[in-house]
C-alpha cells in the first residue's frame, strides 16, 4: 500500500516538475490552438531547443486555482484582454519582461504590463445569403425584424460585445458608448428577445449561420473567414466592427518564466504573427507582420476595415464585469 | 439465500463501527466528506467570512429562477423517461433471451457513444431547418417550423434520450422478477389488461421505477452539456450557472454556495425517497 502510494506521489511530482528545457502553453483548443502550435510553438522549439507542451482549454478558474495553490503548471496562457486586466489587479500574473520581449512594434491597444497581444479579432455581422434577402448594412438591421425576419444569434455569455451592439443599434454614437447605459441596452434587446438564439462557442456560431437556423449573427471574424473558406454562402458586414483581443499572459509563479518570455518574444514577432494570421484569419498585433503576409489574406483582416472600427473598452469591462454579469443573467433567464 | 439477505442488509444499514466497513467508510470520507466540507468552508469564507454568498444567492431572483428551472427540467425529464422506458423495459423483460440481449446491446451501445456527439446530432434533427421540421413541412403537415430547440422541448427530448438506459436497466431487473403467473391469475379472475397493469404490474414494479427515477432525477439536476446546447437561456440550469460563476467570474464563494445548496436539496430528496420506498426495495430495484 505504502509502496503504491509512494509510486503515485513520485509520478505526480515528476509530472508537475517540468524540466528546464520544457514549458507549457495553454490555449482554447480547436483551430486556434492548432494555428498557434504550427506558427509559434513548433518554430520556437526548433530554434531555441525548448520543447513546448500543449494544454487546454483555457480555464480561468483553473488558472486561479494554480496560483492560489502555488502549483502552477502553465507557463503561457491565452486569455481574453478584460480577464487579463482583472487578473493582473488580483495578483494572478507575472509582469512581462520587456527586456526579453521587444515592445516597439506591438500595437499598444493590445498590450500592457502583464500581457502581450496574442491576436485580435472583430465581431462582425454575418448572415446566411440563402435565408436573408437583401443586404443588411449594420447592427441596426439585426434589430429590425420587420425588414429582416429570422432568428438572430448572439454570444451567450456576459462579455464585451452584445451590450455595445444593442446601444449602437439604438443610435448611440461610437464615441459615447462608455460608460455603458445598461438600461437602454436591455430595453433595446427586449425588442428582439424572442428572436435571439444564443451561441456559446465558435463552432456553434458557425453551425447556426451555415445551416440557416439563425439568419444573422454576431460572429468572430475568424469564424466567418473559416466558413467562407469552406464554401458556405455567407455575407458579412464590417460596418462598426468591434475589436477585442486575446492576450498571452504568464501566471504568477510559473515554473519556466524565462522560457515563457522567450516564447512570448517569438509569438509576437512579425513572422510569428504573420504566420498565425494567415492560418487563422485573425489579425496580427505586431504592426510589422502585414509586410510578411500574402496580399489576399491582408484584405480579409480587421486591419483592412479600420473605417468605422470600434474598440471595445476592456478596461471598462474589467472594472464592471461583475455588475454587468448580474444584470446580464437576470435579464437572460427571465 | 441467507447470504444475499445478509449482504443487502449490511449495505443498506451501514452499521457503524463494524470493521468490515472501514475501508468503504474511509473512501467515502476521503472522496465525499472532505470535498463537501471544503466546499462548505469556501462558501462561507470567500471573499470574506460570513453568509453573504447565501444572502446573495437567495436574494437574487436570477439564482432562484435558475434553481426552479433546474428542478422543473429534472422533474419533466424524469417523468417522461419513466413513461417512455416502461414499455421498452416490459418488452425486454418478456422477450426471448437471445433477442433481448441484442436489444440490450443496442441500448448500451448508445450509452457508450460520445455525449457531445449525441447532443449535436439532436441539434441537427430538431432545429428549424432540421430533418424533423423539413420532413413535416414537405409532407404538408405543418407550414411553420415547430420550435423544437432552445427551449424546454429540446432539453427534454435530448435528456430523456440520454437518460433512458438508466431508467430501463433497473426497470428490467424489477419486471423480470415479477412472476408472470400473477398477471395470468389476474386475467383469469376477470381483470382487463388495463386493470392488471394498474393493480398488479405497476405496484410490483414501483421499486424499479423509484430507483431509476431517483437516478435520472439526480443526474438531471447536475446536467451540463445537453441543456446548454439544446435549451434556451430562459431554462438555463444550475450546472451551467455554477460553471460560469466559477470559471469566468471567478466568484468561487458564490459558486460554492450554489453547489452546496444543490447538494443539500438533492440529499434531502434522496432521504425523502428512502423514507417512502425504503432502502432495501430501492437497492432491490437496482
Amino acid at each position: 500500500m505504502k509502496l503504491i502510494l509512494a509510486g503515485v506521489l513520485a509520478g505526480l511530482l515528476a509530472a508537475t516538475a517540468a524540466k528546464a528545457d520544457e514549458m507549457v502553453f495553454t490555449s482554447w483548443g480547436g483551430t486556434t490552438q492548432e494555428a498557434q502550435t504550427k506558427s509559434w510553438a513548433e518554430p520556437f522549439a526548433a530554434s531555441s531547443g525548448i520543447k513546448v507542451l500543449q494544454d487546454g482549454p483555457t480555464d480561468y478558474g483553473k488558472l486561479k486555482a494554480m496560483v492560489d495553490a502555488k502549483n502552477v503548471t502553465w507557463d503561457v496562457v491565452d486569455v481574453e484582454m478584460d480577464f487579463a486586466i482583472k487578473a493582473a489587479k488580483d495578483g494572478l500574473l507575472e509582469p512581462i519582461d520587456f527586456a526579453a520581449v521587444p515592445k516597439a512594434d506591438l500595437d499598444p491597444r493590445f498590450s500592457n504590463e502583464h500581457a502581450v497581444g496574442s491576436f485580435y479579432y472583430s465581431f462582425v455581422l454575418a448572415w446566411n445569403k440563402g435565408t436573408v434577402s437583401g443586404e443588411p448594412t449594420g447592427w441596426a438591421d439585426m434589430f429590425d425584424t420587420k425588414k429582416f425576419p429570422g432568428k438572430r444569434t448572439f454570444y451567450k455569455w456576459s462579455a464585451p460585445g452584445v451590450i455595445e451592439i444593442a446601444l449602437l443599434a439604438d443610435g448611440v454614437p461610437a464615441d459615447k458608448l462608455y460608460p455603458l447605459d445598461l438600461d437602454r441596452a436591455f430595453k433595446k434587446l427586449d425588442t428582439i428577445k424572442s428572436d435571439i438564439v444564443w451561441w456559446g462557442g465558435g463552432a456553434e456560431s458557425q453551425q447556426l449561420i451555415a445551416s440557416g437556423e439563425a439568419a444573422f449573427g454576431q460572429l468572430w471574424n475568424g469564424r466567418v473567414f473559416a466558413l467562407e473558406k469552406d464554401g458556405a454562402d455567407v455575407g458579412v458586414s464590417w460596418n462598426q466592427n468591434l475589436t477585442a483581443a486575446d492576450v498571452l499572459v504568464v501566471p504568477k509563479g510559473a515554473k519556466n518564466k524565462d522560457s515563457a518570455m522567450k516564447f512570448l518574444a517569438a509569438a509576437t514577432s512579425p513572422t510569428g504573427q504573420a504566420k498565425f494570421a494567415e492560418a487563422s484569419g485573425y489579425a496580427p498585433i505586431n504592426t510589422k507582420a502585414k509586410a510578411e503576409m500574402a496580399a489576399d489574406v491582408v484584405k480579409g483582416l480587421p486591419d483592412a476595415h479600420v473605417d468605422g472600427q470600434i474598440n471595445l473598452d476592456m478596461n471598462y469591462w474589467a472594472e464592471h464585469r461583475d455588475e454587468i454579469a448580474t444584470r446580464w443573467y437576470a435579464w437572460q433567464t427571465k | 439465500m441467507t447470504g444475499t439477505a445478509f449482504r443487502r442488509q449490511s449495505f443498506a444499514g451501514l452499521p457503524a463501527g463494524s470493521g468490515g466497513a472501514l475501508p468503504a467508510l474511509t473512501l467515502v470520507g476521503l472522496f465525499f466528506i472532505v470535498p463537501v466540507v471544503a466546499l462548505l468552508l469556501r462558501s462561507v469564507t470567500e471573499p470574506e467570512p460570513g453568509l453573504q454568498n447565501y444572502a446573495a444567492l437567495f436574494g437574487s431572483g436570477t439564482y432562484v429562477r435558475v434553481f426552479l428551472n433546474t428542478f422543473l427540467v429534472a422533474a419533466v425529464v424524469t417523468i417522461v423517461t419513466i413513461v417512455v422506458a416502461f414499455p421498452v423495459a416490459w418488452m425486454l423483460a418478456i422477450m426471448p433471451p437471445a433477442l433481448g440481449s441484442v436489444v440490450f446491446g443496442i441500448i448500451i451501445l448508445s450509452m457508450w457513444t460520445n455525449l457531445l456527439t449525441r447532443t449535436y446530432a439532436w441539434m441537427v434533427l430538431l432545429q428549424r431547418t432540421g430533418v424533423i421540421n423539413r420532413a413535416l413541412m414537405s409532407l404538408g403537415i405543418i407550414h411553420e417550423p415547430l420550435p423544437l430547440i432552445n427551449n424546454l422541448t429540446g432539453v427534454t427530448i435530448g435528456m430523456v434520450y440520454i437518460m433512458l438506459p438508466f431508467m430501463i436497466l433497473p426497470l428490467v431487473g424489477t419486471l423480470r422478477a415479477i412472476d408472470p403467473m400473477t398477471l395470468r391469475a389476474a386475467a383469469l379472475c376477470g381483470a382487463s389488461p388495463l386493470q392488471a397493469f394498474r393493480r398488479i404490474l405497476l405496484p410490483l414494479s414501483l421499486p424499479g421505477i423509484a430507483a431509476g427515477g431517483l437516478m435520472v432525477f439526480v443526474m438531471s439536476l447536475g446536467y451540463f452539456v445537453t441543456p446548454a446546447l439544446l435549451g434556451g437561456t430562459s431554462n438555463m440550469m444550475l450546472a451551467e450557472m455554477i460553471a460560469q460563476t466559477v470559471q469566468s467570474l471567478l466568484n468561487w464563494g458564490l459558486g460554492s454556495a450554489t453547489a452546496f445548496v444543490l447538494l443539500v436539496v438533492t440529499m434531502a430528496l434522496y432521504a425523502i425517497q428512502l423514507r417512502l420506498v425504503g432502502a432495501r426495495r430501492l437497492a432491490g430495484g437496482l
